[in-house]
């Protein structure tokens, strides 16, 4: 082995306090080692590096010496310590010569170093070299926040603004501490707008709440929505309700955030002993404050109000002896929120977040952090921070309409252990203990979102009968056949089984989230259809439930009957094709389903459906205007306006309230400015049944012609003709509004093989 | 990590242009709430705890690394 002397240091020695000697004596020695074949030669420059960076760096560029000498490994570690021990106050000699090394050994540099160097070269000119490098990193290490400090910063360079939104909102999750979570926010805020929905979220609280602000900002662009955050001023939470040209009156919100404190409520829980009946009766107080702020609220908006439950800073002040003698603070304080919850229950669209639940739940250590109490008013810890954040996400998601429709599960790895096509029945993992407990954990929440109104499908690659046995006759299987409303078990693509999928369940590709524990199948899902919310799954199967469980997309603000009724629905659905196959004619069928539907003005108790029904139908529904359930209360008390409600059975099941339709009087025309209807219903003759009832109405009124507002959007496709297939005559079309007219001479019937119940 | 690239971290400022003078009169996010965003990320990069004088003492540079060497903190 052939080894040059390493002369570059020799002619140059290190200027930052070493002397020439130690550097002479250094590469003599290394030399040696080099000579004699040892081992040493990575320890010697690991020494060299601590004792003169700048020195080591010159030695370094000698490239063939070093690539025979030292290990990569070893190289790379003496890289990074390299870089780390930089001094600050480099100049420019000494920076060419770290370039030239890192660039050098770049396939050598591991990603924290690569970030440290480039935190520490002037941004004074193009490095080619540098990009590539961060992109390459940016592959191995996609979590590195150095890394991605470096990627956001070059992308904003390229004037790649999505690119760095992308970028940024990776790096805050990948780095959630409050400077990392400052920067992603502030650095936004240099780039042009992403076009994305607005999200406006206000946040009232009695303490200095700002540090929660980032965390927020980031949770919404995770979203894909653009946050707009109103921040009340200090301890302005209840004047900013109350005062009617207040900043949250004008700033017009799509979601509230309250958060009081309850030890700024009542400040002599940080005292001494408190006598039980004054604590109860100050605690009363208190949640009466809010709730008398959350009351009034109430009469000017209808948006949601999350009020986050009571926590304490202070124990109680006996130590042990706190709950001997009358009940503990804890036990005081969750006597309180049981009120709080009860009193917000009788609000509509209030929520209570339960804080102490969150961060002990969560990984954040401690629910007060005393010195931000006292330097800066802060009341939450800051470790809670994006926990909170995170939780606040869950109420911003469905409240902007985020809500997926459907889960769909893979089955190998994903619901069980193991793949049964090569263990068996037998030898999947899925029982009472570990491994196979995981499984069973998550099948059960997986149900409990299924009650919440979320449907579940499965799509897997599997023998169809292997899978189906272990879903029909598995002892310790949770989701059996009827809890999927669509099955798809072939070695078909994933992502065509996906579309089948929508479409069988009427429902749109951007509806469904996928779970799949095999990292191949995930990024082929995203590539095929990014539509899709691909879930990124942890290896530990114990996790699977917690993802889901924190994923914002499945929560839902409310959940309605027909919410709770709905996967049933998809399987006698199942059932009812098979009958349609079974019956002679379409018309048999029809009768044989024994369909009967009611019909009524709207009550109180339908509200919710049908505000419901106005927000969330996209199929059928003529012209997509979208009514709140403020607006639903406010119209049928309108008697400018008639709103009906209709509910539909057959013999299968209750499909609950499915359609509804809304008209404008005007004598002697009557005028359907809304007609909605579940798509689940598609295909019984319902829509009929509710225009046969609306004419009969409108005859008993004495109208003579009844009109029908039609918008064409790009889903509303299966609503298209249900004037003209019902006998209405296009009139005409103003903006984006057809209007279609029947005379009520040909008033529309209720098909024949449909009854009508009583109301 | 150093000071100086916990500063230019939690401000997104240029490492290369923070020396010890570089203070919240020269930093324009250095403001009230960015001071308690900074203490808590020197707090939790070097493990130490400031006390509240040190906390509202450490306004530029060359006091952070004063207050750090105080505690035996190396970097």
């Amino acid at each position: 082995m052939t080894v040059r002397t390493p002369d570059v240091i020799a002619r140059n020695p290190s200027t930052d306090g070493f002397s020439r000697e130690t550097s002479h004596n250094l590469v003599r020695a290394i030399r040696a080692s080099l000579t004699a074949q040892s081992t040493d030669a990575a320890a010697l420059l690991e020494a060299y590096v601590a004792l003169d960076a700048l020195g080591a760096a010159r030695w370094l560029l000698d490239s063939g010496a070093v690539r025979a000498l030292i290990p990569p490994a070893r190289l790379s570690a003496a890289l990074a310590t390299l870089i780390e021990r930089l001094p600050v106050d480099l100049n420019d000699d000494g920076r060419e010569i770290v370039e030239a090394v890192a660039r050098t050994h770049a396939d050598a540099l591991p990603p924290d170093a690569l970030a440290a160097l480039w935190s520490r070269l002037p941004r004074d000119r193009e490095r080619t070299w540098l990009r590539d490098e961060v992109e390459r990193a940016l592959t191995a290490a996609p979590g590195n926040a150095g890394v991605l400090r470096a990627a956001v910063a070059l992308a904003i360079q390229a004037g790649d603004a999505p690119r760095a939104h992308a970028l940024l909102t990776r790096l805050g999750r990948a780095d959630s501490t409050l400077a990392t979570t400052t920067y992603v926010r502030n650095t936004r805020k240099t780039l042009p707008p992403t076009g994305a929905p607005p999200a406006r979220v206000a946040l009232l609280s009695s303490y200095t709440i700002d540090p929660l602000i980032p965390f927020v900002d980031l949770e919404c662009h995770a979203l894909g929505l653009a946050p707009e955050i109103y921040l009340a001023p200090f301890n302005t939470w209840a004047r900013e309700v109350i005062d009617e040209a207040s900043g949250l009156r004008r700033f017009d919100p799509d979601l509230v955030f309250l958060s009081v404190a309850i030890d700024d409520l009542i400040p002599s829980l940080s005292r001494g002993h408190v006598p039980a009946e004054v604590l109860a009766e100050e605690g009363e107080g208190a949640v009466r404050r809010v709730v008398e702020v959350a009351a009034r609220f109430r009469t000017w908006a209808s948006t949601p109000l999350v009020v986050h439950s009571f926590h304490s800073a202070f124990g109680g002040p006996a130590g042990i002896l706190d709950g001997r003698e009358e009940p503990s603070r804890a036990a005081w304080l969750a006597e309180l929120n049981v009120g709080l919850a009860e009193a917000l229950r009788a609000l509509p669209s209030c929520y209570l977040l339960d804080v102490s639940d969150l961060l002990l739940r969560g990984s954040a250590p401690s629910g007060d952090n005393p010195k931000l109490r006292h330097l800066a008013s802060m009341r939450l810890p800051s470790a809670g921070l994006p926990v909170i954040a995170r939780a606040y996400a869950r109420y911003i998601a469905p409240c902007k309409g985020l809500t997926r429709k459907c889960v769909v599960l893979d089955l190998d790895n994903t619901l069980w252990g193991g793949v049964v096509g090569e263990d068996g029945l037998s030898g999947i993992r899925l029982g009472h203990t570990s491994p196979g407990s995981e499984f069973v954990e998550f099948q059960e929440f997986l149900r409990a979102l299924s009650q919440r109104g979320i449907l579940l499908a499965v799509n897997s690659k599997n023998n169809p009968d292997d899978a189906l046995e272990v879903i029909r006759s598995h002892e310790s299987m949770i989701l059996r056949e009827s809890a999927f409303s669509a099955v798809r078990i072939n070695w078909r693509p994933k992502h065509d089984n996906m579309i089948e999928i929508a479409e069988e369940l009427n429902i749109g590709v951007d509806s469904l989230v996928f779970v799949d524990d095999n990292p191949d199948e995930r990024a082929l899902m995203r590539q095929a259809l990014p539509q899709v919310l691909t879930v990124e799954l942890p290896h530990d199967a114990s996790l699977y439930r917690s993802v889901l469980e924190d994923l914002p997309q499945l929560q839902v603000l409310a959940v309605t009957e027909e919410d709770r009724m709905r996967v049933g629905h998809l399987y006698a659905n199942r059932q009812r094709q098979e009958v349609k196959i079974d019956a002679a004619s379409l018309d048999d069928y029809l009768r044989s389903l024994a369909v009967a539907v009611e019909c009524a003005r709207a009550t109180p108790a339908m509200f919710p459906r049908l505000a419901q029904l106005f927000q969330r139908t996209n199929q059928f529904n003529a012209t997509t205007r979208r009514y709140d359930i403020s607006d639903v209360s406010r119209l049928s008390q309108d008697p400018a306006f008639r709103l009906y409600g209709l509910k539909a059975r057959d013999r299968f099941g209750d499909h609950g309230l499915v359609a509804a339709a809304l008209v404008r009087i005007t004598a002697p025309l009557w005028t359907i400015d809304s007609f909605v209807m579940s798509c689940r219903v598609i295909g019984y003759g319902i829509e009929t049944s509710l225009l046969a009832e609306v004419c009969a109405e409108a005859i008993a009124a004495g109208a003579t012609r009844l009109e029908g507002e039609f918008i064409a959007t790009s889903k509303n496709v299966p609503a298209k003709d249900l004037y003209a297939r019902h006998g209405f005559a296009w009139r005409e079309t103003t903006g984006a509004v057809e209007r279609w007219e029947l005379d009520l001479a040909a008033a529309v019937r209720v098909p024949p093989w449909i009854a009508r119940e009583p109301q | 990590m150093t000071p100086e690239d916990v500063v230019s971290k939690t401000f997104g400022v240029g490492r290369s242009s923070i020396t010890d003078a570089t203070s919240n009169q020269s930093v324009a996010d250095w403001d009230s709430l960015g001071h308690i965003t900074l203490v808590l990320e020197l707090e939790s990069v070097y493990g130490v705890s400031f006390s509240p004088e040190e906390a509202l003492e450490i306004t530029n540079v060359a006091a952070i690394k004063k207050a750090l060497e105080r505690r035996g903190v190396a970097w």
